[in-house]
């Protein structure tokens, strides 16, 4: 029987990998769901929720960014459906003071007026969105 | 007064005894970091596999676009390179080696003329190469224990710049491999342009090409890819960096624990005797003041 075999994976850890039903995420080109006997496909995946369908239940991820690959898994039938994150994490583990004091953080160093240089605002920026995003995702659970 | 021989061989073996205790603790905790930076080796490693596997089918998807990409081009005009050590001493060969080997690269690519620009971290880098009046460009520290993603960020995102601007046509990674908790080696590896696996050529070839569709296309995500993939080959040379100093660090702590405790033993034996023999001189003594007494009489 076809299977699909999914890994969510950042550089920390194996975020999650199991059996799964379908994998469902936004790439730069749209929403798409990956089912078993999926054609190779590569792509990015945008910041934001990526879900993935078991025979148990739903599971939520918060992908800050990255890339996905379908191919062939190593045994025969099953479609293996891993997603590379530069940070991830479950939607029941986001941390919801954490995330809102990140956000404030890096609101007040915005506001502040100060000149940041190109770099730096962008690490500033990048960590507001997450923390947006965080926040945003904590709401809908 | 044969005493004073006496304490100053008790001072002695107090000292000894007080760094037997550093070198033991510092072995202990050497040991402890070897196991967690083991683990995240272990952890790492499926993004890693899953990273090199997105840019081999990239690549075998589009090899013209992969070959500007990947490919070393013929004259390398300035060369990036940089060297990963520890931030802290006391761990054997680790930095030495790694530092040695990154000297005699900077040696041997000034020989060929081409010009080097050096990125270091580890806090033992800099002053070793600025001794040698080589120019450290940028160093960074305080992470060389336990990396973080972020901080492998940061690495790229500084050795990607002159590289992107062609300003340097090649960047190039001294580290120490992590192969097993018995060996570690310090190489050379080329991280940018992406040295991709043997393999890249024969599976261009084998029919993959056509199969696996791209979104978006594969030269833009090529593109996009590359410095995402240099971060993860930077962390990862971290990750093994930090195992390997612990690993290092822990051996020649157990190595001087065990000095410790045989110059101990010696001094303390050494010690005995000296007491001995004072003891014995004040017996003589005392017999020899009770004779002349005596035959005084």
């Amino acid at each position: 029987m076809a299977s699909l075999k999914v890994e969510i994976v950042t550089p920390e850890a194996a975020l999650w990998s199991g059996e799964a039903t379908a994998l469902m995420a936004r790439s730069s080109e749209g929403q798409f769901t990956i089912l078993p006997q999926h054609t190779p496909t590569v792509g990015d995946v945008v910041p934001g929720l990526v879900r993935v369908a078991t025979v148990s239940g739903e599971l939520g991820f918060c992908v800050h960014g990255g890339y996905f690959q379908v191919g062939p898994g190593d045994e025969p039938g099953v479609t293996r459906a891993t997603v590379l994150a530069g940070v991830a994490e479950r939607v029941s583990e986001i941390d919801v003071a954490r995330a809102q004091a990140a956000k404030e953080s890096a609101e007040a160093q915005l506001n502040t007026g100060a000149e940041l240089d190109e770099a730096a605002r962008a690490l500033v920026l990048a960590s507001l969105a997450r923390a947006q995003l965080r926040l945003q995702l904590a709401a809908a659970r | 007064m044969a005493g004073g021989q006496e304490r100053i061989l008790r001072r002695r073996i107090k000292s000894v005894q007080a760094t037997r205790k550093i070198t033991k603790a510092m072995e202990l905790i050497a040991a402890s970091q070897i196991a967690r930076s083991q683990a995240r080796i272990v952890a790492n490693r499926p993004y890693r596999q899953g990273m090199r596997r997105i840019i081999r089918e990239a690549a075998a998807a589009d090899p013209r676009a992969a070959r500007k990409m990947l490919s070393t081009p013929e004259k390398v005009e300035t060369a990036l390179v940089v060297v990963i050590v520890g931030d802290r001493g006391l761990s054997g060969p680790y930095n030495s080696s790694a530092l040695r080997a990154g000297d005699r690269l900077v040696h041997m690519l000034s020989h060929q003329g081409t010009k080097v620009r050096l990125v270091t971290i580890g806090k033992k880098a800099p002053a070793f190469f600025r001794f040698r009046g080589i120019d450290v460009e940028q160093s960074f520290t305080g992470f060389a224990d336990r990396p973080t993603f972020a901080d492998a960020r940061a690495v790229a995102s500084a050795v990607a710049a002159p590289f992107v601007a062609g300003e340097a046509q090649q960047v190039l990674l001294v580290s120490t491999r992590f192969h097993s908790a018995g060996n570690q080696s310090v190489e050379v590896e080329q991280l940018l342009p992406l040295s991709m696996p043997e393999d890249l050529e024969v599976s261009a070839t084998s029919g993959l090409k056509g199969y696996t569709e791209f979104e978006p296309e594969v030269e833009q995500l090529l593109t996009e890819l590359a410095p995402r993939a240099l971060e993860s080959e930077i962390f990862s040379a971290l990750l093994e960096g930090a195992a390997s100093f612990h690993t290092s660090q822990q051996r020649a702590m157990a190595a001087a624990t065990d000095n410790a405790d045989e110059l101990g033993q010696t001094l303390s034996r050494i010690m005995n005797r000296a007491r001995q023999d004072s003891i014995t001189t004040e017996i003589m003594e005392i017999v020899g003041g009770a004779e002349a007494l005596r035959s005084g009489k």
